[in-house]
């Protein structure tokens, strides 16, 4: 009986004391869970590819102690561990620490319609106050201090207004504001004086797209007028990094969302993915940099701007954990913990690194550092976990590279679609080929010589080779054949060579097709078979009927536009002189291809002017050939000529346009006659 | 914080529990046992069943109960009912507690509809036009009723008036709880302005204001969650709402909502309901019960709703029968065609039955839920106990699969049909042989070459006969491998989809996408041909003298369709499946990827348990239920380990459920399969894996061969990450997914650690 009473009394104490600790608690919510969103990283070409979850969910903070949040717009996570959260809906500050435990409340009194929030290392307090028109600076007990309204400077701009939405601030004091409708770019503040402008800063650059400028070059004044200017976009958010940098992140673009600024606000980072609707950027403690999109998708970068994971998502609805509906700001916690704040649900959401993660950003620190060697241990592991990640791959090629192992240096580089380290892996390896067989070679060569010598000279004397000769000139002499081996002529005397065409018949249309048949073939073979460096196609993509298409239209398009272009011009040419002199005109792409694909398997970067070179001479050949064969076949002067060709451009131009203009409209007609038809039978169905 | 939720219920509750104990001057206190001490072990029939309750007499129950009048009671229950709303009072006679299909407290701020749903017996979403969620209940419309009385219970006709619709209540009081019933017809729609959209049950059925009643919901999402019954400060203003078997293909649209870079899909669908129940549990009352639909499951959504969901203060959880939806019809191809909201031309048509099974005293809890559903699953020979539950290692092989060429597509071999020979000799020199393999992959064209009609390998793995030769000779060993069958898809890229595959309800044919480059879409076959292409693939497999068959696809989808003109229901769909799986099985081993109840009793092995659950942002905690339910009675299989980040944390969960460990394993290196389908399968080599699966293999087995044909019987999630395992065998697993060492019951148990006691 004793014992069930002091069992009750210390039973009774446990409930006590749990109660006591909920009441003070915050609503922390920690999770043991599976993430119900994907992560992804960039392959070598840019496209994404899907990797083991890079975070956890591991908590979500909804209430700060008993203090609930409404629409809170950005929060600063300082070095020791305290979140200082905006809580715009309430316009306060509130200072939890990093499990949501409130520690102070401070800026009631002064705060209008505050935006932006930052914290220094000595715990003051900046916030962005739009309808205050100020930063509004407050010390490390949360008292009202100081604030900064609009500069008064001329080159701020007289007419211009002070709405300050986000706010950093740099070791000295100085202050880089993004302000609302001002699109000179982020304003810089210095606090001498009570606030000296010292300039604009970070102004993102316009973009005139070709299209854009036929617009409006097309456009009346009063179209101009109306329409939307070409304004610099306005950068939404901003980060800075210890060294003093800054990042900015812009919404509305397709590229350069994310950017890293130096002292003089030059771009200094260029990453592979971008997020069109960045919210907002954080600096990492890896020397990696994170983004968070409005939708949730949440980025990191390593240094160079190469994407390692997006992960994240929108929640509609759905109510999941790790989902956002509205995010607002992302910090990074000291022990890497990502802290993403939402607005619509007005809660801040904790990521935590898994195994893969961490040991990823290991590698990326040692790797970062110029310590390949080390940095292969851990990088083993992760290509353990994931032997596809793109980034693990390209670090362990480069570090083999400096082992000098380089077979196997060049599987990585490949998987990696690493061109420049695998062409320097490449060219140790051929080199070493070249040291172990130039004698071999050597030998082959003169051996080859000989055997030629010998046979020329047993030809000489007992006449070995005339029937070979006897059957090779048969061959040669076939019509088919003869026509063909036109095009060596024709390329070496395309003036005779369309004399021939146009009165000798020295081609027939059975020939040029044949030749067009060869020359797609070498198009196919060297686009999907070339050399790893020179091939412009993903590996293992094919699409030769896309490809076999595009060309034969193409072709029919071109000789369809200057045909019709040509009788009404009084050119001579008739329809096949024009398709056969056109084929022929390709007779180099026929002769250079063998070898220019040949050459694209023996040669790296270092020598690419062996490819380079012949494929320039090889297309302004075809394209001087082109020019002489239009003359030529039509009896054109110079000028004729050049005219001819700009209104084949023209006319191609014009039939694209119409066959746009028949497919739009076809696939109206088609989906109308279907759209009556499902409708009559559902009417007669019910 | 939830954790402190846990602390304070469980020292209330245990207060409590010494408190009476005191009070009854029972002297020998246990503190908290989950459930099961009272287990009873007569083996009376071929299952043993976990809950018994001692037949002890006890006092009649009084005439009336909060303003229900008694019906009937018997042993160990007593009924009452309110005629005029037709709500229902569960009176345990054991305890004295009670469970109200209505809450009678009024907290005075819900409105006249909510307040209508929440006491009316059946309530109504009604179709109106193209509105599917006009409300009609008990209190605020006008209904015509007729109840008569029964032995067992009690029978109501209801008949709404001005809706012209009718139907028909019967609730029966049985020894473990009660079974609520519509039959299908009674379902009358007399009018054409007027449909049923969907009809709930007692949608209220235990329901707590607030933070009124310690407890919680159970849920079947992912193995099983719960969620508390603590005052959520309005945090949800929604809740769990899923449809029973997954959402039906042929209606919904199974386009993503969002997707990166308008290309990739980034979310991960949440875990089907693979058992058609959830629960509610009154810790401090010490009453529970389990839901079990019984009929018209697939067309049900359950429904739980914490307090502050909707505006409303009360936690409930219920179950809404469809019987008609309105679907979008689009009228051309284009996105930018019209679309018709049609109205399903028929309503659906099947009984509509819900049991209830009541729990109290040490039973009243998920533990108690889970293994009270196994006993009914057994009773009603809806699993069927496995001989062969010992501990195996799932290694499963990718065979081949396909990348682009240059016209068509290349093989890209993965895995042989020697490679795994040679894995096995291997694993056998280590003394591993307790392994048990599905073959994906294997089929002449590779892994995504579908459907399999025939008995054909793809030449660059091996041929049939090699593929046979190695099956019977692991046989001889010890080790299962099934060959993988998905018996849903048909890849239209391979072979000819026109016919035989499904339309929607809409008439349009269903295509699945993959978001992948070389086989962008799959199609499903219509179970008919299913059927046809399934029995010629197995009888051409078994007459070789193997039997080992693995089935995906079939196994978790069921979805409304039409084919040639004809409309089938989901319950068409599910009637088909089940009777083309029960006939695979008697021809063949079979297990099944994460299968759906109905097919539980035709399977010798679980594929695919999840271990964990859609991660919901309301769900308070994580609990095993399927595993509860599951372990002892056939080998379930986790998903696999290869993907999974937290390995650590992973290898716990398969302790605490009982599950075994899978990998997929191939002999080539992932980095292979770059350009194919399986690309997201980024880390598979068996070089990479060796050292895991023989750890595994020995260190589960060493735990599993302790209980493998034992149930577990307890299910305890203490504070500070300790949880602890009770198996009718007597054998208490703690687990500590904690980072700090803890001490229970005299054990220390390390950080991230685990502890066996016999």
């Amino acid at each position: 009986m004793k014992k069930t009473s002091k069992k009750l009394f210390i039973s009774l104490s446990a409930f006590l004391l749990a109660a006591v600790m909920f009441l003070s608690t915050a609503k922390q919510t920690e999770v043991q869970a599976d993430s119900p969103y994907r992560t992804y990283t960039v392959d070598g070409y840019g496209s994404v590819t899907e990797t083991q979850t890079a975070y956890l969910p591991y908590a979500t903070i909804t209430k700060i102690g008993e203090e609930a949040l409404v629409g809170p717009t950005d929060f600063t996570i300082t070095k020791d561990g305290y979140m200082y959260i905006l809580d715009s809906g309430n316009k306060r500050v509130v200072v939890s620490d990093m499990e949501g435990n409130l520690i102070k409340i401070f800026g009631q009194d002064t705060l209008v319609n505050p935006f932006g929030i930052y914290v220094t290392s000595d715990h003051t307090c900046y916030v962005a106050d739009r309808d205050a028109r100020s930063i509004q600076v407050f010390n490390a007990d949360g008292e009202f201090i100081n604030a900064y309204g609009k500069p008064n400077h001329p080159l701020y701009g007289e007419t211009l207004d002070f709405l300050p939405k986000k706010v950093v601030v740099n070791d000295s004091g100085t202050m880089y504001v993004i302000c609302e409708s001002n699109t000179n770019g982020i304003v810089q503040i210095s606090p001498v004086d009570g606030g000296t402008f010292l300039g604009y800063f970070g102004t993102n650059n316009t973009s005139a797209s070709l299209w854009r400028i036929i617009w409006r070059a097309i456009q009346t004044d009063a179209q101009r007028a109306k329409s939307q200017g070409n304004i610099p976009s306005t950068p939404d958010n901003m980060a800075i990094d210890d060294k003093g940098l800054i990042y900015t992140v812009t919404r509305g673009e397709q590229y350069d969302t994310l950017k890293r600024l130096n002292i003089a606000g030059t771009n200094m980072i260029e990453a592979d993915a971008y997020e069109p609707v960045p919210a907002a950027t954080a600096v990492g403690n890896h020397d990696n940099v994170f983004v968070a999109s409005t939708q949730g998708y949440i980025y990191e970068y390593n240094n160079d701007g190469e994407l390692l994971f997006v992960f994240g998502g929108l929640d509609n609805d759905q109510n999941r954990i790790g989902l956002s509906s509205k995010v607002e700001a992302i910090q990074i916690g000291m022990d890497d913990k990502i802290y993403v704040l939402d607005s619509d649900d007005a809660r801040i959401q904790v990521f935590e690194p898994t195994e893969f993660t961490q040991l990823l950003h290991e590698a990326l620190y040692l790797f970062s550092k110029g310590r390949y060697t080390e940095s292969k241990a851990p990088l083993t592991e992760v290509l353990e976990m994931n032997n596809l990640f793109d980034y693990a791959n390209m670090a362990m090629g480069k570090a083999l590279v400096q082992e000098e192992n380089y077979e196997e240096a060049i599987k990585y580089a490949k998987l990696a679609k690493d061109w420049d380290t695998y062409s320097d892996a490449f060219w140790e390896i051929r080199n070493e080929w070249l040291k172990d067989n130039l004698v071999t070679v050597i030998l082959v060569i003169v051996a080859l010589w000989i055997l030629k010598k010998l046979l020329e000279f047993f030809d000489e004397k007992y006449g070995i080779l005339e029937l070979p000769k006897e059957l090779l000139e048969k061959f040669g002499n076939l019509k088919l054949i003869k026509e063909m081996r036109y095009m060596f002529f024709f390329m070496r005397h395309p003036i005779d060579g369309c004399y021939g065409i146009k009165r000798e018949k020295k081609v027939s249309v059975l020939s040029a097709n044949v030749l067009l048949v060869i020359g797609i073939a070498f198009y196919i073979i060297n686009k999907y078979f070339c050399g790893f460096l020179f091939k412009d196609v993903r590996e293992g993509d094919f699409d030769i009927f896309s490809d076999m298409g595009l060309i034969i239209i193409a072709l029919l398009l071109v000789t369809g536009c200057n045909y019709l272009m040509c009788t009404i011009n009084e050119g001579e040419g008739k329809f096949k002189h024009i398709y056969c002199s056109l084929i022929y005109s390709f007779a180099p792409y026929l002769v250079f291809m063998p070898f220019i694909f040949a050459i694209s398997h023996v040669i790296t970067y270092n020598e690419s002017f062996f490819v380079t070179f012949p494929t320039l001479f090889m297309w302004a050949w075809i394209a001087l050939l082109v020019f002489i064969s239009i003359r030529e076949i039509n009896n054109y002067t110079i000028k004729e000529t050049v005219k001819i060709i700009g209104l084949t451009i023209f006319t191609i131009l014009i039939a694209l346009l119409l066959a746009f203009i028949i497919y739009v409209l076809g696939s109206q007609v088609i989906d109308f006659v279907q759209s009556i038809f499902r409708e009559a039978v559902y009417k007669i169905g019910n | 914080m939830a954790t402190d939720r846990i602390k304070k219920s469980m020292s209330i509750l245990l207060a409590s529990i010494l408190l009476i104990m005191t009070v009854l001057g029972c002297g020998d206190a246990t503190g908290i046992s989950s459930s099961g001490d009272s287990q009873n072990n007569s083996n009376v029939t071929s299952y043993k069943k976990a809950i018994v309750r001692d037949e002890a007499a006890t006092a009649p129950a009084s005439k009336e109960l909060n303003n229900h009048k008694l019906v009937t009671e018997n042993n160990n229950y007593a009924l009452y009912l309110n005629e005029d709303v037709l709500s229902i009072i569960v009176y345990d006679k054991h305890t004295g507690k009670y469970m109200e299909s209505s809450p009678s407290y009024d907290d005075g701020k819900v409105g006249d509809f909510i307040k209508g749903a929440m006491r009316s017996g059946v309530v109504l979403k009604m179709i109106y036009g193209i509105r599917n969620d006009m409300q009609a209940d008990l209190c605020n419309d006008k209904t015509d009723r007729k109840i008569t009385y029964t032995d067992d219970g009690f029978s109501a006709d209801i008949y709404w008036t001005k809706y012209k619709l009718g139907l028909t209540l019967e609730v029966k009081l049985l020894e473990d709880g009660i079974v609520a019933r519509v039959p299908d017809e009674s379902i009358r729609e007399d009018g054409n302005k007027y449909y049923f959209g969907s009809i709930s049950i007692y949608p209220y059925m235990g329901s707590t204001y607030l933070d009124s009643e310690d407890g919680y919901m159970f849920i079947p999402d992912g193995n099983g969650a719960l969620i508390y019954m603590d005052d959520k400060d309005g945090r949800f203003n929604s809740g769990y709402s899923s449809w029973v078997y997954g959402e039906d293909v042929g209606f919904d649209e199974s386009k993503p909502a969002t997707l990166l870079w308008d290309r990739y899909e980034v979310i991960n669908d949440a875990y089907k309901i693979l058992a058609p129940i959830y629960g509610m549990a009154h810790t401090d009352s010490e009453i529970a019960y389990l839901a079990i639909i019984e009929e018209g499951q697939e067309r049900a959504i359950i429904e739980a709703l914490p307090n502050g969901a909707g505006q409303i203060a009360y936690n409930r959880i219920c179950t809404w029968f469809t019987s008609r939806r309105i679907y979008s019809q689009p009228a051309g191809n284009s996105d930018s065609t019209e679309v018709f909201k049609v109205l399903e031309e028929d309503r659906s048509h099947s009984d509509l039955q819900i049991r209830f099974v009541f729990l109290s005293g040490d039973t009243a809890n998920y533990c108690g839920m889970a293994n009270a559903y196994r006993d009914y699953l057994f009773e009603q020979g809806d699993i069927v106990a496995c001989e062969d539950n010992t501990y195996r290692t799932r290694i499963d092989f990718l065979g081949a699969e396909s990348e682009k060429w240059v016209i068509g597509t290349k093989i890209v071999p993965m895995t042989t049909v020697e490679n795994i020979e040679s894995i096995y000799a291997e694993l056998k020199n280590q003394g591993i042989t307790d392994i048990f393999s599905v073959y994906k992959g294997w089929q002449k064209g590779g892994l995504y070459n579908l459907p399999i009609d025939d008995y054909k390998t793809e030449d660059e793995i091996g041929e049939a006969k090699d593929l046979t030769a190695l099956i019977k000779a692991a046989e001889a060993d010890g080790i299962k491998i099934y060959l993988y069958d998905d018996a849903l898809r048909i890849n239209p890229d391979e072979n000819n989809a026109t016919f035989n595959t499904i339309k929607r309800i809409n008439k349009i044919k269903y295509t699945e996408d993959t978001f992948k480059d070389v086989y962008e879409k799959f199609m499903f076959l219509t179970p008919a041909r299913t059927d046809e292409l399934l029995g010629k693939f197995v009888s051409k497999y078994t007459k070789d003298g193997v039997y080992n068959l693995a089935l995906g696809g079939i196994s978790n989808n069921v979805f409304s369709y039409t084919y040639n003109g004809k409309t089938y229901s989901r319950y068409d769909c599910a009637d088909n499946y089940a009777a083309i799986v029960s006939g695979a099985n008697a021809k063949t081993n079979l297990v099944l990827e994460q299968p759906f109840v109905y097919l539980w009793n035709s399977m010798d092995a679980f594929l695919d348990m999840p271990l964990y659950t859609s991660s919901y942002i309301y769900e308070d905690e994580f609990i095993p239920f399927l595993s509860i339910v599951l372990k002892g009675v056939v080998p379930v299989y986790t998903e696999y380990v290869n993907f999974e980040a937290n390995k650590q944390e992973f290898f716990l969960k398969m302790i605490e459920t009982g599950s075994y460990p899978s990998f997929y394993i191939t002999e080539e290196a992932s980095s292979d399969m770059i350009y194919t389908n399986s690309n997201d399968i980024y880390s598979s080599q068996y070089s990479v894996y060796e050292d895991t699966i023989k750890s595994y293999a020995s260190e589960l087995k060493a735990v599993n061969d302790k209980v493998s044909n034992a149930y577990i019987i307890g299910h305890e999630i203490g504070e500070n990450g300790l949880t602890v395992v009770t198996y009718d065998n007597g054998v208490k697993i703690y687990i500590n997914y904690g980072s700090a060492e803890i001490s229970a019951d005299g054990h220390t148990i390390a950080g991230m650690s685990y502890k066996v006691v016999e």
